[in-house]
């Protein structure tokens, strides 16, 4: 079986900074993984890498066994791999609907049935089908990151990338998302790569986490392993999160 | 519908007000100031597709009325073609114009495409007078054949041109092309990540543009019979934003009320003599101030009962 991307010494500096040191690591088709790390270890660097916002220094990005290199952002949202950002990005005065509607013009997608089914649906899909015509501006936060997916899975993708998902959402919140986002990869069969800083989230969600810390690769296993992964648990010692989230 | 129907009526209801206008004033002086008006209609629909809809402010939209006004005085003037071939010509200068600004400008974030567009087109200005052998210089290029020789009729094409162009563009503004550079003006990297070629879509709608400005421009030389380096003016680019924005930016529809009623305010202020822009800019400050969102769109939004 080949993965369906395969990252390999991927590096970008700002500066004196190395953001992202050599990272390496493959998806499987269908997979459901992870990104653990601490804040400013380089998981939305690592991220803006793949989706092609930032230039990379070195390294390598295949995916489904095509280079991404060079490619713009838009190129390769219409190879099928989407992404959500970490603070939730609407396109403000605009609705609910009109924002989704958006991803749905994507090339890939535009011709493959009417837009606006296919909007419809979508957001019945993420539980926002009663808000359609809602002025974004007007949303609550959580349906803010519920759109935030809505419009990545407009464009259809194979490898959906979402960062930090459950920032800044209340506790009973926070399942909701979490049986969405199980329900998108069951269902659907989408391959999905999560960000997240605290591992309590990742627990029942991830088969697979990748640790980072300062820019770096630390740990690569099953969460249960992850958490007593002595780097891992270094990496969290002395600050003020701790893996679980619960310091 | 019921929207609809009532922006029907709305629309056919200005068209016949500007279309009975001339006839009921009487008076060749009036319809030329009507005319005028109509064309300024033109460019700040032109302006609001591109700047209103994707939030791309263009601080120099005289660069492709010049273009058109330029272009249509060499035709009529050096090449003694028709005046007709000026309204072709002077839609096709400016797209040229565009693509030299916009495509080197428009895939840069921040204020330089904004910029650029302020420095060419006063970098055009300065080479009319540069080159005044061909240009005529200050002077500028008199004596050109106009379209029709009644005013009136000249009055009436204005007025079709101007339904035209807008009614092209609110088409395009209400279809998902316009969705698209709202979403551009909402979040430029967001669209991105939506799988929008966000710089063809800002490429194109520039095109689009300044298609019609320059179009304009050559009705408007074609009016005056002359071109003068003014078609380049600063001043003639931030007269056009001002007009967008009292008359609602982003609609399409709002900037042809606003030109029309900023092209007509200093006639109806004719009686306070030399008080007269002081007037003028007080009422434009205090439509500014207390209804940041313009003022034709929005009453419009009200009458028709609609948020
Ligand atoms: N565009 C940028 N320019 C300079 N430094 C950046 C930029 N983006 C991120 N960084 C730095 O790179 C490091 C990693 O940031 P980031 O990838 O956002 O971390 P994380 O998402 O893991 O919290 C941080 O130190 C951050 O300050
Ligand atoms: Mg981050």
């Amino acid at each position: 079986m080949t993965a369906l991307l395969k990252v390999e010494h991927l590096t970008k500096r700002f500066g004196g900074l190395v953001a992202v040191k050599d990272v390496s690591f493959e998806l499987e088709a269908g997979e459901i993984a992870g990104i653990l790390g601490p804040n400013g270890a380089g998981k939305t660097t690592l991220f803006n890498l793949l989706t092609g916002f930032i230039a990379m220094d070195l390294g390598t990005v295949e995916f489904e066994g095509g280079s991404l290199a060079g490619l713009a952002p838009h190129r390769i949202v219409n190879r099928g791999l989407a992404r959500t950002f970490q603070l939730c990005r609407p396109f403000r005065g605009m609705s609910v609907f009109e924002n989704v509607s958006v991803g749905c013009l994507a090339p890939r997608v535009r011709h493959s049935g009417g837009v606006e089914a296919r909007a419809r649906r979508i957001l019945g899909q993420v539980g926002l089908g009663a808000k359609a015509a809602t002025p974004v501006d007007a949303l609550p936060y959580g349906d803010l990151r519920r759109l935030e997916i809505a419009r990545a899975l407009a464009t259809e993708p194979k490898l959906l990338l979402l960062d930090e998902p459950f920032a800044g959402l209340g506790g009973n919140e926070i399942e909701p998302l979490s049986a969405l986002i199980r329900k998108l990869h069951a269902e659907e069969g989408l391959t999905i790569l999560i960000i997240e800083h605290k591992l309590r989230e990742f627990m029942q969600l991830v088969r697979r986490v990748i640790a980072m810390d300062f820019g770096e690769i630390i740990a690569i296993g099953p969460p249960a392993e992850i958490v007593r992964h002595p780097r891992v648990v270094e990496a969290y010692i002395g600050r003020t999160e701790a893996p679980l989230g619960i310091a | 519908m019921r929207r609809l129907n009532k922006d029907a009526i709305g629309a056919v209801s200005v068209l016949a007000i500007l279309a009975l206008a001339p006839l009921v004033a009487r008076s060749d002086y009036f319809t030329g100031i009507l005319t005028v008006s109509l064309i300024f209609g033109i460019w700040a629909v032109s302006w609001d597709f591109m700047s209103g809809l994707t939030g791309r402010e263009n601080f120099g939209h005289a660069l492709f009325i010049g273009a058109g006004a330029y272009s249509a005085a060499f035709i009529d003037s050096k090449f003694d073609l028709s005046p007709w071939w000026g309204l072709p010509a002077g839609a096709f200068a400016a797209v040229l114009f565009s693509l030299i600004v916009g495509f080197p400008t428009l895939r840069l974030r921040g204020p330089y495409f904004a910029l650029a567009m302020l420095a060419a087109a006063t970098i055009m200005q300065r080479l009319t007078r540069i080159f005044w052998q061909y240009t005529g210089g200050e002077e500028g290029i008199p004596g050109l054949d106009p379209l029709f020789d009644d005013p009136l009729a000249t009055y009436y094409f204005c007025l079709l041109a101007l339904a035209l162009t807008t009614a092209a563009l609110l088409a395009l503004a209400q279809s998902s092309w316009g969705t698209i550079l709202r979403a551009i003006r909402g979040d430029e990297a967001a669209c991105q990540a939506a799988g929008i070629n966000i710089t063809f879509y800002k490429i194109v709608s520039l095109m689009i543009s300044a298609a019609c400005a320059g179009m304009g421009g050559a009705l408007y030389a074609d009016y005056q019979q002359a071109v003068t380096p003014d078609v380049f003016a600063v001043a003639l680019s931030i007269t056009l934003i001002i007009m967008v924005y009292v008359g609602g930016m982003g609609s399409i529809y709002g900037p042809v009320g606003g030109a029309i009623v900023l092209a007509l305010l200093p006639e109806l202020l004719r009686g306070l003599g030399e008080y007269r822009l002081w007037v003028y800019s007080i009422i434009l400050m205090f439509i500014l101030f207390f209804s940041p969102g313009g003022l034709v769109a929005p009453l419009w939004r009200r009458l028709r009962g609609t948020p």
